[in-house]
């Protein structure tokens, strides 16, 4: 049987080259493919919800007399299938694991530095693929269409709409016209979360690992010492298969415990959409610019070429702009030379450590801003906690790196090693 | 380059060619900018989305009494403003199809409102937009932002909160500008939209209307 299709279709050559990849074991080396298996599980359950989904806003009369968006009723009937509540939360619940995979997976890369030289393409490819999972999360908000997911979608309409001269119309084109009241925006907003952004995903996510098996994996620490010189794992085919196929069930059951346990964005509890607007929060990876959002005072608006730069633009699309930006430049700003086939310890990198700690610390002094209203914190209070507490966490981070670390970079820069 | 190649780049077939493929790509690229600036919708005004005019009546957006016409009995001094569409008195039309109608109606002690408010209010009565000039969700709360102060029209988006005695103006959060005014007057007790809103409702950079198909 193998011999009959390896002479028609040469699948022992196919195994030779690829899948005999040396996949270096390392637990922080499975958060990209933790990723990877969230976004197969939102693809399967995704193709599910589209079978039973609406997109439309037509008024349509429930059972019990009232009116309300097709796309509404159409989440309802979903829920009210067998084990459908639970596929739909399933989606959720995964949408929120690729994103927190997918950052983890990027930080895990920028202690290690294993963003360098020759890495540069594929660290701008994993930031893409960052932005993008968190547009086609932003995009999927508003399909149920209940009064909760139209306010969130309203606000990030609103921050598109922001943006100086082309703000209208890129808002317009994403969203369908205006956001709410245009008949197009769900149907358009459909398109882009069901088709678009997913192929272009895919389409990345294919060009990210036929890069990485090209460059091959950076190798851990340990490889050094065990094989210098060498390349150093198991083979994708059958050890690596094995142990993504576990990975892959732990994740799925995980994940349908969680959806079982936890129904997400419960509908019903929302209901139909309404003038009154709800307190929304938006997800925890947003909260963060939803702080920010909160403490810009409305005096910081000027006008630029008769454009009105507002506290809105300023923060929900400035601050993350840079942000992305300085990550961006991050690989040809850090051009030191270092051994990059191997993994960098965190430790003999205090600078970049400090530094990421910092701004992780930033993400969750903002995250804090976030809930300025419920814990009725000032302005002042929630500035001096964004601005200084980042600095303080680095600058202690640096410190206590030196004081653990110090004595073994001495003997590091006093032996150089070769370079490989 | 050899003597062949020299040839060829200076060959008149050759340039025909790069000519025709360069019309080619340049046409249609021309063709896709005009098909892809369909992607920004036409805007279909129908009965429901037209914006607020002159004689229209102000009714209950919501809370069970949706489409009733709100009278003065319905506003208390200093109570909560109630959220209202506007609606056609002839076609009896509720303008509802459009969330930039959605307008805030309270009612305070004439005495408290400045100058300005007065000027658009009818005994005490006062509408604005209810469209956050911030990130446009609608302001649909009615709370004191500072401590033991009066209360404000409150968005809870971000939390930014206007002053509805003193022309809308912004007393905490983020938002840019003050709400606009929606002129209200009074025709036998029912209040009647007086004049159009007195700025640019919802979001401020957005005003800029490029690009669109006519």
């Amino acid at each position: 049987m193998f011999q009959w299709f390896d002479e028609r279709l040469e699948i022992s050559r196919l195994y030779n080259k690829f899948l005999r990849k040396a996949f270096p074991v390392h637990h922080s080396f499975f958060l990209g493919e933790i990723a990877l298996f969230a976004f197969v599980v939102l693809v399967l359950t995704g193709i599910f919800l589209t079978l039973n989904y609406e997109p439309s806003i037509r008024e349509v009369n429930l059972p019990d007399g009232s009116t309300v968006p097709a796309a509404y009723a159409s989440v309802l009937y979903i829920d009210s299938l067998p084990f459908g509540a639970v596929i739909r939360s399933v989606h959720h619940w995964s949408a929120h694991i690729m994103v927190a995979a997918v950052f983890l997976h990027l930080l895990r890369v920028l202690i290690s530095g294993a963003y360098k030289k020759p890495r540069e393409l594929n660290w701008l490819i994993g930031l893409g693929l960052l932005g993008l999972t968190i547009v086609t999360a932003f995009t999927g908000y508003a399909l149920p269409y209940d009064n909760y997911a139209v306010t969130a979608t309203r606000i990030g309409y609103g921050i598109g709409a922001s943006i100086p001269f082309v703000g209208g119309a890129i808002a317009e084109i994403m969203f369908g016209g205006e956001f709410p009241g245009s008949t197009h925006s769900v149907p358009r907003l459909y398109s882009i979360h069901v088709l678009w952004l997913p192929l272009t995903l895919i389409a990345l996510i294919g060009l990210h690992l036929l890069i990485m098996v090209k460059q091959k994996h950076t190798q851990p620490k340990y490889a050094e010492k065990v094989a210098p010189g060498k390349i150093l794992g198991v083979p994708l085919y059958p050890q690596q298969s094995v142990m993504m196929g576990i990975l892959f069930l732990v994740y799925l059951a995980v994940t349908v415990f969680i959806a079982g346990a936890f129904i997400a964005h419960p509908i019903e509890a929302f209901g139909p959409p309404t003038p009154q607007t709800p307190a929304v929060k938006p997800d925890w990876y947003f909260l963060w610019i939803y702080g920010i959002l909160q403490v810009i005072p409305s005096e910081w608006q000027f006008r630029f070429f008769g454009a009105v730069i507002g506290p809105e633009f300023i923060g929900g699309v400035i601050v993350p702009g840079i942000l992305g930006a300085v990550a961006a430049l991050l690989p040809f700003v850090d051009v030191s030379k270092d051994k990059v086939r191997y993994l960098e310890l965190p430790s003999e990198h205090p600078v970049r450590t400090s530094v990421t700690l910092g701004v992780l610390m930033f993400f969750i002094m903002s995250t804090l801003a976030g809930y300025k209203i419920d814990l009725n914190l000032s302005n002042a209070v929630l500035w001096t906690l964004i601005l200084v507490v980042p600095v303080l966490t680095g600058v202690v981070s640096y410190i206590l790196l030196k004081a653990l670390y110090g004595r073994s970079w001495e003997r590091s820069s006093a032996e150089p090693q070769a370079a490989d | 380059m050899d003597e062949r190649e020299a040839k060829l780049r200076s060959s008149r077939r050759r340039m025909v060619l790069q000519a025709a493929i360069g019309t080619g790509i340049g046409l249609s690229l021309v063709s896709a900018f005009y098909v892809g600036a369909s992607l920004r919708p036409k805007q279909e005004v129908t009965p429901e989305k037209e914006p607020p005019k002159t004689g229209d009546l102000l009714v209950f957006a919501q809370g069970g009494g949706e489409g009733k016409v709100i009278t003065l009995d319905d506003l208390k001094p200093n109570a909560a403003p109630i959220l209202a569409y506007p609606m056609d008195p002839s076609s009896k039309i509720v303008k509802s199809g459009e969330a930039k109608n959605t307008v805030l109606v309270g009612r305070f002690n004439p005495d408290e409102l400045d100058e300005e408010t007065r000027k658009y209010a009818a005994e005490g009565v006062v509408a604005y937009s209810a469209v956050c000039k911030h990130l446009g969700c609608i302001i649909s709360q009615w709370k004191a932002v500072s401590g033991g102060g009066q209360e404000m029209l409150f968005c809870p988006c971000h939390g930014g909160a206007y002053d509805p005695r003193h022309a809308g103006r912004v007393v905490a959060g983020p938002p840019p500008k003050p709400v606009p005014f929606l002129p209200v007057k009074l025709e036998g007790g029912q209040v009647v939209v007086a004049g159009d809103f007195t700025d640019k409702v919802g979001v401020e950079a957005s005003a800029q209307n490029c690009c669109r198909m006519a």
